[in-house]
């Protein structure tokens, strides 16, 4: 929305009413928009940049500490499995170190390819039943993917790909309305107790604090405290081991060295037709409480920095908006004081053409100077309505009025006007 | 009321339907493995027995063994005589694990053994999933711009209209996305990996990008792979795209 130009003479003569009010759309300078987008695109790869390299750092330490707490480790298992072949070999002069290298090849991959030689062959559940399979296709679509059981066959593998490309987005959805089922549960609860603790009187921001460390606790007992105890119950794992596990499955890591039914056939079967269900529904539920927290901290990231981006925004919209508004009204307070100017000048012309023609004629005839006086205080009171500029219609005619009552042309005039325009100018 | 009895109707429709998709994978996943695994399995006892008839060791002794020898290999630890003598946990397979970690596929080839590096492990990860998520976000929201924005709004200015654009640009960059991470990498690693198809490959890009990360397939563990460090690194990058 650009401003006509107020002092050319034409829209000056022709310009219906000036814009006195000025409103909520600014005369824009320059739009906002494009400096947002410009500034925070500068900003943010500044900022995913400074990000990306403290990723890299954190890698590094986890690396090292990895490698400083597990290579001993991993040595001396090393070196206990050769003695261990060695004394084997030893003990059975028969077997020839080249053949047990074949077996042990052969029973490493059939180990992978989820076959456990160990044990009688008839007695032995397989992998690929409908619980475990139904197991497998849970781990898949979760993205956990333990790597316990896996498919070898080529068919096998396309239709994982498959399914997992169809059942991810979908596992997605049903996250979601599940942590909002329990985000609209944890959150009855919580106004409750806000209910109670508003009277004793905390501030707000109190409120919100404790409340969401109470969701927190709450989740983290029944979500991971619980199934500690069950899991070291029942699987016989520490509770190192077991806080592990959680932590490696909710988090949808899954490194698969420990996994939550395992153990198989030693135990009842009807009671393992429980359990993994059961499983299968913590690791729902359990990842939706996870997923939830990660959204909470995630928002809590994106408003601290909305927030300030807004603050930033607005004060730049405002600044702006300022900026128009000034820009504008100097427009046209100048205008008007080039008008107001120029009426001035006008007047003090056409006084002084008048009181030297009324010279002129006073020394030949009296009762033209009583017409020539009235004419003159007639003019007088029209010169009022110049100052005005509010009306310029009204105005330009009272000056052309009065201007023809000079007896001097309208040509003329608006030739002097121009000149004046264009001197002020 | 109505408006929360009908989202939890929804939300128990959406279980069902759940629970109805992983049925019908479980029942897939059965069909088609289940012969194979019989097979492996009669194959195996067949070399056993063969083992067994042809020395003098005795039934109990080589299970024992055996038990000893997977338990092992659990865990990464090889009793292969062409083992590598490179550790599982030097930096680069360290940094790997890490990134593995932190980016929750979590292959499982190597695992933490000692009970301080599970909790530190534990620890690790629950500071640096949420860590990396929150990244992955703000790159996503970065490249969004001149990834979608800005290609869509040039498709529109050379004439198209919007919705025909956006399809257009759409498929452009699904294009883009399998060539880059499904097909190129596929070719780097079937030529790489001795022992892996082009299909296994893509298998694998797939399950990495998709963080379930399985762990039947992890690129650079077999022994004597030279460069090793180098090809990790290269695969984390991927991996973290």
């Amino acid at each position: 929305m650009a401003t006509p130009d107020l002092l050319d003479p034409k829209s000056a003569a022709h310009n219906c009413k000036p814009r006195l009010s000025f409103s909520i759309q600014p005369v824009v300078l320059y739009t906002p928009e494009d400096e947002c987008e410009t500034r925070t695109t500068v900003m943010r790869w500044k900022t995913v940049s400074a990000i990306f390299f403290m990723v890299v750092l954190y890698l590094i330490i986890g690396a090292t500490v990895f490698r400083a707490l597990e290579q001993p480790y991993e040595s001396s298992q090393k070196l206990a499995i050769l003695a261990e072949k060695l004394d084997f070999l030893a003990m059975h002069a028969c077997v020839n170190s080249s053949e047990l290298e074949d077996l042990v090849k052969q029973v490493v991959s059939a180990v992978r390819a989820g076959v456990n030689p160990t044990g009688n062959a008839f007695n032995q559940t397989s992998l690929w039943d409908i619980s475990s399979s139904f197991f497998f296709a849970g781990t898949v679509i979760t993205t956990i993917g333990f790597g316990n059981i896996s498919p070898h066959t080529e068919g096998g593998r396309i239709f994982c790909i498959i399914y997992a490309l169809l059942g991810i987005p979908l596992f997605g959805f049903l996250l979601a309305g599940v942590g909002d089922q329990l985000g609209t549960i944890f959150g009855k609860g919580i106004a409750k107790v806000e209910k109670m603790i508003v009277k004793w009187k905390v501030s707000q921001t109190k409120i919100r604090v404790i409340s969401t460390l109470i969701f927190i606790l709450f989740g983290c007992l029944i979500f991971v405290a619980l199934p500690v105890i069950i899991f070291k119950h029942i699987e016989g794992w520490s509770t190192l081991e077991s806080i592990y596990f959680v932590v490696i499955t909710l988090t949808t890591i899954g490194f698969g060295d420990f996994v939550a039914g395992e153990k198989g056939g030693s135990d009842n079967p009807e009671f393992l037709n429980y359990y993994k269900p059961v499983v299968w529904f913590w690791i729902l539920v359990g990842l939706a409480y996870f997923a939830a927290v990660l959204s909470m901290i995630g928002d809590w990231f994106r408003v601290i920095s909305k927030k300030t981006k807004e603050e930033v925004g607005e004060f730049r919209a405002h600044a702006a908006e300022w900026t128009a508004n000034v820009s504008a009204e100097f427009k046209e307070t100048r205008r008007r004081l080039s008008v107001d100017i120029h009426d001035k000048f006008q007047r003090a012309a056409s006084i002084k053409r008048r009181l030297s023609s009324e010279l002129g004629i006073n020394q030949e005839m009296t009762p033209g100077k009583r017409s020539l006086s009235t004419t003159l205080c007639e003019d007088r009171e029209a010169y009022p309505n110049l100052t005005l500029s509010l009306s310029p219609a009204t105005g330009s005619l009272a000056r052309n009025g009065s201007l023809y009552l000079n007896g001097l042309s309208p040509d003329y005039a608006d030739r002097r006007e121009c000149t004046f325009i264009e001197s002020l100018n | 009321m109505h408006f929360v009895g009908r989202s939890w109707l929804l939300l128990t429709g959406f279980i069902l339907f759940y629970v109805i998709y992983l049925l019908f994978g479980a029942l897939v996943f059965s069909s088609i493995e289940r012969p194979m695994e019989d097979r492996m399995r009669t194959e195996l006892e067949v070399l056993k027995q063969e083992f067994l008839n042809l020395s003098c060791v005795s039934d109990a002794a080589l299970e024992r063994f055996l038990l000893k020898v997977l338990a092992a290999n659990k865990y990464g630890v090889s009793v292969l005589r062409n083992a590598s003598t490179t550790s599982n946990w030097d930096l680069a397979s360290s940094m790997f694990f890490a990134n593995t970690l932190v980016t929750t596929v979590g292959y499982g080839h190597t695992t933490p053994l000692s009970d301080t590096g599970k909790a530190f492990s534990i620890l690790y990860a629950l500071i640096g999933v949420p860590f990396t998520m929150l990244v992955l976000t703000a790159c996503v929201q970065r490249i969004m711009f001149p990834l979608v924005l800005a290609p869509v709004g040039l498709l529109q200015r050379s004439g198209l209209e919007p919705r025909p654009a956006t399809i257009v640009h759409f498929l452009l960059l699904l294009i883009l996305v399998v060539m880059c991470f499904f097909v190129a990498p596929a070719a780097v690693f079937s030529a790489v990996e001795l022992s892996w198809s082009f299909l296994d490959g893509i298998y694998f890009c797939f399950i990495s990008l998709c963080t379930i990360g399985l762990g039947d397939f992890v690129p650079g563990t077999q022994p004597n792979q030279q460069y090793r460090s180098l090809y990790q690194v290269a695969v984390m990058g991927e991996c973290s795209c």
